[in-house]
C-alpha cells in the first residue's frame, strides 16, 4: 500500500515527518519498507510565464520565445504546437537534469539561442502526455519550484500490510490506524454534493439471487457525464499511489478506492441491456471477455454481474469489455458492493486476475463504508465529468449478522502479555480503535476512577480479524507497544514420562554427520528436488517416483528417490574446479510413492557417500592411489563399527541391481539389506567429467538408526594367554573370493580360538590365479598354545580350505 | 720396569693413533683393538705375572689409570663425532616442509549453525523432534489456522505433490506433530529441518532450512517468549545483542512478533563501519540498526483447538530461517552459495 502524507493530512492533521510515522506504523505491525518522494525531480524546475512568442524565421514547426521565470527572461525555442503567449509554463534551466534522465544545456537552434527548455508532461515524468507542452493554471505565480506550484512536495510510505489487516488498504484506514497511535482526532472531509433529476431507482432493475456471495449491492447513476482527462492534482496523486490515470470517470472510482478501500465499478448504463442487472454465480462453461479484452471461461463459483442478455462484469475482480466505460459515455451505472472474500479469492487465483479491487474483497471490506463510498465516488465522477448524481439509491442488501460484543477481560491480557495494564488504557485503546465498548464489571459510578476488569466489546465492522478475545489482547499490546514487552525466562517443565527413551533420529543423524566429518568426508547439500530427465538418464526405476505438481522447472520435477544425482552434481561442480581428490557425503530425506502412507510419500532418511580421485589430495609426494572399492567399503566398515552394529555381509547384487552402478554390491546387515555400494558406471560418470572411478555407497539409515538404539556394548575379558600366529597362502583362481577362505576359519569348531586376516594379495600380471596370504591367530582362553598345536591347526584349516574349494596352497619354496 | 714403560708407549701410541680415526665406527674397532678384552692393554696386563710381588700394586693402578684415560679420551672423540653427526643432520632438517595431515572432512555450515542452535535450546530444556518433510495440508495449514480461500495462503509460495499434500512450506506442522503425540502440556520441542517454497531467484531458494520452536506450559507469557528468544540469541551472537519486538502476522499465532536483532556490523547505530555513514549508512542493515532475524507469537487457540488441548492453555512458538543467520554468523554473501557445494566453500566452516 502506497500512502501519499499529504492524502493522509486530509483526514488527520498529522505534522511530523514521513520518516516518523513511517516508524509508529512499523512499530505498530504495518511495517514501511520505503519512503519515496516521488516528484523531488521537480524541485529544480520553475514555473515561468511566456512573455512573447513567435515563429521560427528558419523552422515552420519550431517557436521562439521570452519566458519570465522572476530573475530573468529566458530565450528558449520550442517545438510544441501549442505554446502561446501569455501561457504559465513548467520551465527546465540550462544545466538542470529532467526525470528522463535529460539534461538540458545552451544551444542554438537554426540560429536561434535557446537557453532552457519549456516542458511537456511526460518530459515531467506526470503521464504520457507529450503532444504539447503542459499548461499550468494561470493563477500559478512566476518563479515558483513547480513542486510547489503543483503541490507534489510529498512523501510516499511504501508500506507492507499483512493479510489480517485489509482495513488498512486505504487512506481513511492507514488514518484510523495513525489516529489510534497518536492520540490525533480524524475527520472526514467535507466532499462535495451535486445532485438532480428523479429518482433512478426504478429504471434499473436489481436481482441478487445469492446474498452468500453478495452481502450487499448498491449503485447510482450519473447522468449527463463527458469523459476527459482528470485535473492534474488528482493525475499525479493516482500515479503516486500507483494507480495509472485513464479518465475522469475510472479515476473518481480508483481514487474512492485509495482513498476510503471500496472498490468501486462504472458501467456505461447505455450498453447495459434490458435496464436489469443481477448478480449470481457463473454457469460452468460460460464465456466472457474481460476489460484486458482476454476471453475467459468461467466456473460455477464465479460472481457474474448481468443484464437482460448475459454477463457484463466479473464481480470483484474485472469488468466487461462490452460494458466498459468509454469517450462516448453518458450515462454511468456506478456499482459498489461487497462479495465474497473466499470466491473473488478463487476466481482471481485460477484466471491469474489480481486487481486491486479483487486484493481488498480478497482481504474483507467495510460493509458500512460501501455506500458512502458509492456517494463519494458519484458526486466526484459528477464533478469531474459535467453531470449530475440521479437520487435514488439501486440497492440490495442481504440482512447482515447481529455483530456479538466480545467478553474482555484484563487479566487475561495482562497473563498473555506478561506486561501489567491498566483498564483507562484498555478501554481506551479499544475505543481508539473503533471498538464500542461497555463495562461488563458492574458499570461505573460517576466520580469513581475506572477500575472495570472487564468489557463487553464490539469491534468495527472494517475489522474481520476482531473476532476473539485473544485478538483484542493483540491490539492492546500493539498499541501499548510490542517492544515494551520485558524479557523474562520461564521454567521449561521437564516430562517425566519422556526420561530414559531411546537417543533421537535427530541425534543419531547429528552423531552420523560428525563421524562422516571425522571419516574425512565433506557434507554437501542437495536439493530435494531433481528433474525426472536426469532420472532417466541415470537409469532409475520410473516406479515410485513422486511428480511435483507445479515445479519450479524441469530439472526440480520429481522429489529425490536416491542421494545419488544430488552427490553426482555436486561432484560435477567441482570437477569444473579442478578438484583432485572429491569425498562427500550426504544425510538427507528420499521419496518414494506409498500410498498406505498418510501423505502419499514414504520419506527414508539416507547417507550418500561418494569417493572420487586421489586417495589423499594433501599427501606429498602424491600418492598415486586413486580411491577405490576398498576405500568405500572400509568407510562402511568404520561406520559399523564406530555405531556399534554388527559387520556386514557384502555380496555382489543381483538383476535388481540399480542400472547405474557396475558392479554394485549389496550391504547385507542383521539379514536384511542396509544399502548398496558400487562403481558408477562410465557413461554416467563422463557426465559429471569424472576422471577416475566413481564410487559410491548409498545406507538406510532408518534402518540403521532400528539397529543403533538396540545395540548394547559390553565388555569382553581380555585374552590372558599369548596367541602363536602362522601365515598361509593359497593359490587361488579367479572367482575364488578371500571372503569365502575367511568364512571357513569361521567354521571350524574348536578350542582354540582362530582369527584370520588377508594380509597380502598379489596377482602375478597375466596369471589366471592369485596368490592370497593370511594371517592366522590362535590362541586358547585356558592355557598357552604350543607350537605343535598351531602347526596343526593352520595344517586343518589348510586341508578344510583346498577341500571345500579347490585351491592349492603356496610350498614354500614356490 | 719394562712393562710400565710398555704401558707408557701404548697410551702414547693409541692417542696418535685416536687422532687419526675418521669415524665414529674406526673409533671403535680401535676401542676393540687396544682396549677390548682381547686387546693390547689387556695383554699388557695379563702380563703382571711377570713383575715381582711388590711392583705389582703399583702397576695395576697405573694400568687401570691409563685404561680409564684413553677411555675418556675415546668417549670425548665419540661425542665429538655424534656432535658433528647432529650438526649435519640437523642442517638437513626443514622445519618448513609440509606436514601430513589425515584427509579432513567438514561439516556443511547450514549443519553447524543448526546444531548450535538446537545445543543452545536444548539446554533450556527444549527436545529436538524430526518430522516429515512432504505434509498433508491438514498439518501444514488447517491445524495452524491457514483457512481453505484466505489470503495468508499466499504468505507461502507452496509446491503441491497432489490434491491435498504439499512440501511443507514452513517446520510449523511440527508443531501440530508435536502436540498431537504429547497430547497434553508440557510441550518444548523444537524442530530442525528443510522447508520448500515456490521462489527462486537471487535471495531466495526453493529449499532452505527453518528452526521451529514451540513451548507450551503453564502461564507462558509472551514476556518469556521475549526471555528464551533473548537468551538464544545472546548465547548465539554475544551478550551485547539487542532484540526488538514489532507487531505482525501469522495464522497461527496470536498476538504474532516480527522480531529484530541489533546489527552485528553496526551494533545499531546504523552507520557505515568506518564512520563515513553516507546516504545508506550500514551496508547490512541498510542504516536502521536492525536486522530482521525471526518470527514468532503466542500459539493461537485455534491451533490447540485443532490439536485437541484446552484453547485456555498457553504457549509460544518461534520460527527461524537458518541460512539468514549463517549468513550473518559467517559474512556469507550468497545464498547460492549453500546448495553448490563447492568443496572451496565446504572445508572453511569449522565451528
Amino acid at each position: 500500500m502506497l500512502l501519499s502524507m499529504n492524502w493522509l493530512r486530509e483526514f488527520i492533521p498529522y505534522t511530523d515527518s514521513g520518516e516518523k510515522l513511517g516508524e509508529q506504523l512499523t512499530m505498530a505491525g504495518l511495517e514501511t519498507e520505503g519512503i519515496v518522494k516521488p516528484y523531488e525531480a521537480l524541485r529544480p524546475i520553475v514555473t515561468g510565464l511566456v512573455a512573447e512568442c513567435s515563429r521560427h524565421p528558419g523552422a515552420d514547426k519550431l517557436s521562439v520565445c521570452r519566458v519570465d521565470v522572476g530573475d530573468e527572461v529566458l530565450d528558449i525555442v520550442c517545438g510544441a504546437p501549442n505554446v502561446a503567449a501569455g501561457q504559465k509554463v513548467a520551465v527546465v534551466r540550462v544545466g538542470v537534469t529532467l526525470p528522463t534522465g535529460l539534461t538540458v544545456s545552451k544551444a542554438k537552434l537554426r540560429g536561434a539561442p535557446s537557453n532552457g527548455m519549456i516542458c511537456s508532461e511526460f518530459e515531467l515524468g506526470l503521464s504520457d502526455e507529450h503532444s504539447g507542452i503542459m499548461v499550468l493554471d494561470p493563477a500559478v505565480p512566476v518563479g515558483k519550484s513547480l513542486l510547489d506550484a503543483l503541490e507534489l512536495d510529498d512523501e510516499i510510505l511504501d508500506i507492507s500490510v499483512t493479510p489480517n489487516r485489509g482495513d488498512c488498504l486505504s487512506v481513511l484506514g492507514l488514518a484510523v490506524e495513525t489516529a489510534a497511535l497518536t492520540g490525533l482526532p480524524l475527520t472526514m472531509p467535507d466532499y462535495e454534493r451535486l445532485s438532480g433529476g428523479t429518482d433512478a431507482s426504478p429504471e434499473l432493475a436489481l436481482e441478487v439471487e445469492d446474498g452468500g456471495l453478495c452481502p450487499l449491492y448498491h449503485g447510482l447513476i450519473i447522468e449527463g457525464t463527458k469523459t476527459a482527462p482528470s485535473p492534474g492534482k488528482l493525475r499525479y496523486r493516482l500515479n503516486a499511489a500507483g494507480v495509472r490515470p485513464l479518465s475522469n470517470l475510472v479515476d473518481a472510482t480508483n481514487y474512492v478506492l485509495m482513498e476510503l478501500g471500496q472498490p468501486l465499478h462504472a458501467f456505461d448504463l447505455d450498453r447495459i441491456r434490458g435496464g436489469r442487472v443481477s448478480v449470481r454465480a457463473a454457469d460452468a462453461g460460460e464465456r466472457f471477455v474481460t476489460l484486458d479484452g482476454k476471453e475467459r471461461t468461467l466456473t460455477a463459483g464465479d460472481i457474474t454481474i448481468r443484464d437482460a442478455e448475459g454477463v457484463i462484469c466479473l464481480g470483484g475482480v474485472m469488468g466487461g469489455l462490452n460494458s466498459e466505460i468509454s469517450d462516448g459515455t453518458r450515462r454511468v451505472f456506478l456499482e459498489s458492493a461487497v462479495f465474497n472474500p473466499g470466491a473473488i479469492r478463487r476466481t482471481a487465483r485460477r484466471l491469474g486476475l489480481h486487481s486491486e479491487a479483487s486484493f481488498r474483497f480478497e482481504r474483507g471490506v467495510d460493509r458500512t463504508g460501501a455506500t458512502p463510498a458509492l456517494e463519494r465516488a458519484a458526486h466526484m465522477m459528477a464533478a469531474l465529468s459535467g453531470g449530475y448524481v440521479r437520487p435514488g439509491l439501486i440497492k440490495k442488501a442481504a440482512d447482515e449478522a447481529p455483530r456479538r460484543p466480545i467478553r474482555f477481560h484484563r487479566e487475561y491480557a495482562e497473563k498473555l502479555l506478561g506486561v501489567q495494564l491498566t483498564s483507562p488504557f484498555c478501554e481506551k485503546t479499544l475505543r481508539s480503535l473503533g471498538c464500542a465498548v461497555r463495562d461488563a464489571s458492574g458499570g461505573l459510578r460517576a466520580g469513581e476512577e475506572n477500575s472495570a476488569m472487564e468489557w463487553d466489546v464490539t469491534p468495527p465492522a472494517r475489522r474481520h480479524d476482531l473476532t476473539r478475545e485473544v485478538d483484542l489482547a493483540e491490539e492492546i499490546v500493539r498499541i501499548y507497544g510490542m517492544d515494551r514487552v520485558p524479557a523474562r525466562m520461564p521454567g521449561v517443565t521437564r516430562d517425566l514420562a519422556r526420561a530414559g527413551l531411546p537417543e533421537s533420529k535427530s541425534a543419531f543423524l547429528n552423531r552420523v554427520g560428525h563421524w562422516g566429518r571425522q571419516a574425512g568426508l565433506n557434507e554437501i547439500i542437495a536439493y530435494s528436488f531433481v528433474g525426472g530427465k536426469e532420472l532417466d538418464l541415470f537409469g532409475l526405476p520410473e516406479d515410485g517416483r513422486v511428480p511435483v505438481l507445479n515445479p519450479l522447472n524441469e530439472d526440480m520435477d520429481v522429489l529425490r528417490p536416491a542421494l545419488v544425482p544430488g552427490l553426482l552434481n555436486a561432484l560435477c561442480n567441482n570437477m569444473a574446479q579442478g578438484a583432485l581428490s572429491v569425498r562427500l557425503f550426504e544425510t538427507a530425506a528420499v521419496f518414494t510413492a506409498d500410498p498406505a502412507s498418510e501423505s502419499s510419500v514414504r520419506e527414508e532418511v539416507r547417507l550418500g557417500i561418494l569417493l572420487h580421485g586421489a586417495r589423499s589430495a594433501r599427501a606429498w609426494p602424491p600418492s598415486p592411489g586413486d580411491l577405490d572399492y576398498l576405500d568405500i567399503k572400509g568407510l562402511i566398515e568404520y561406520f559399523l563399527l564406530e555405531f556399534s552394529l554388527p559387520a556386514a555381509d557384502f555380496v555382489l547384487s543381483g538383476a535388481d541391481a540399480p542400472n547405474l552402478f557396475s558392479p554394485c554390491v549389496d550391504i547385507i546387515l542383521e539379514g536384511a539389506s542396509a544399502g548398496r555400494a558400487g562403481r558408477v558406471k562410465p557413461e554416467a560418470a563422463d557426465r559429471c567429467h569424472a576422471k577416475k572411478d566413481v564410487w559410491y555407497a548409498e545406507l538406510d539409515l532408518d534402518y540403521l538408526y532400528g539397529l543403533y538404539v538396540k545395540a548394547v556394548t559390553l565388555f569382553r575379558p581380555l585374552p590372558v594367554f599369548p596367541p602363536v600366529r602362522r601365515d598361509i597362502t593359497f593359490v587361488v583362481p579367479r572367482g575364488t573370493r578371500a571372503g569365502d577362505i575367511a568364512a571357513i576359519a569361521e567354521r571350524m569348531k574348536s578350542r582354540i580360538d582362530t582369527d584370520v586376516r588377508l594380509i597380502d594379495c598379489y596377482e602375478p600380471d597375466g596369471a589366471d590365479a592369485r596368490n592370497l596370504t593370511f594371517r592366522l591367530t590362535f590362541r586358547r582362553p585356558d592355557r598357552t598354545l604350543k607350537d605343535a598345536e598351531a602347526d596343526r591347526q593352520r595344517a586343518l584349516f589348510a586341508e578344510s580350505v583346498c577341500k571345500t574349494l579347490n585351491v592349492a596352497v603356496q610350498r614354500p619354496d614356490e | 720396569m719394562k712393562l710400565i714403560a710398555e704401558l707408557d708407549n701404548l697410551a702414547d701410541a693409541f692417542a696418535a693413533e685416536l687422532a687419526g680415526v675418521a669415524s665414529a665406527a674406526e673409533a671403535e674397532s680401535l676401542r676393540n683393538v687396544r682396549l677390548g678384552r682381547k686387546g693390547d692393554l689387556a695383554a699388557l696386563m695379563n702380563r703382571l705375572p711377570e713383575l715381582p710381588a711388590e711392583e705389582r700394586p703399583a702397576f695395576g693402578k697405573a694400568a687401570n689409570a691409563v685404561k680409564e684415560r684413553l677411555n675418556r679420551l675415546l668417549e670425548d672423540r665419540l661425542a665429538a663425532f655424534r656432535a658433528e653427526a647432529e650438526d649435519a643432520s640437523l642442517s638437513r632438517f626443514d622445519p618448513t616442509l609440509p606436514g601430513r595431515m589425515p584427509e579432513r572432512g567438514s561439516l556443511h555450515p547450514i549443519t553447524l549453525v543448526m546444531e548450535e542452535i538446537c545445543g543452545i535450546l536444548n539446554n533450556l530444556g527444549f527436545e529436538t523432534v524430526y518430522g516429515p518433510e512432504v505434509e498433508t495440508d491438514f498439518h501444514n495449514f488447517g491445524a495452524l489456522n491457514f483457512p481453505d480461500d484466505h489470503p495468508a495462503r499466499d504468505m507461502q509460495d507452496t509446491l503441491f505433490i497432489a490434491e491435498g499434500i504439499v512440501m511443507r512450506t514452513h517446520t510449523s506442522p511440527m508443531q501440530v506433530r508435536a502436540m498431537l503425540e504429547r497430547k497434553k502440556p508440557p510441550v518444548a520441542v523444537i524442530a530442525p529441518g528443510k522447508v520448500y517454497r515456490r521462489d527462486y531467484d537471487l535471495t531466495h531458494s526453493p529449499m532452505f532450512h527453518q528452526i521451529e520452536g514451540l513451548l507450551v506450559d503453564e502461564n507462558i507469557s509472551l514476556a518469556h517468549l521475549r526471555g528464551v528468544l533473548t537468551h538464544f540469541l545472546r548465547e548465539f551472537f554475544g551478550a551485547d545483542v539487542k532484540l526488538r519486538f514489532r507487531p505482525s502476522f501469522f495464522p497461527f499465532t496470536e498476538p504474532s512478533v516480527e522480531v529484530d536483532m541489533s546489527c552485528l556490523i553496526c551494533r545499531g547505530s546504523g552507520r557505515r563501519e568506518d564512520g563515513k555513514g553516507g546516504e545508506d549508512g550500514c551496508r547490512v542493515c541498510k542504516g536502521t540498526g536492525w536486522l530482521e532475524i525471526l518470527g514468532a507469537g503466542m500459539v493461537d487457540p485455534a491451533v490447540f483447538a485443532a490439536v485437541g488441548f484446552d484453547p485456555a492453555c498457553a504457549g509460544f512458538a518461534f520460527g527461524l530461517g537458518v541460512e539468514r543467520v549463517a549468513m550473518l554468523k559467517y559474512g556469507i554473501d550468497d545464498l547460492r552459495m549453500f546448495f553448490e557445494n563447492d568443496l572451496r566453500f565446504l572445508g572453511q566452516f569449522v565451528k
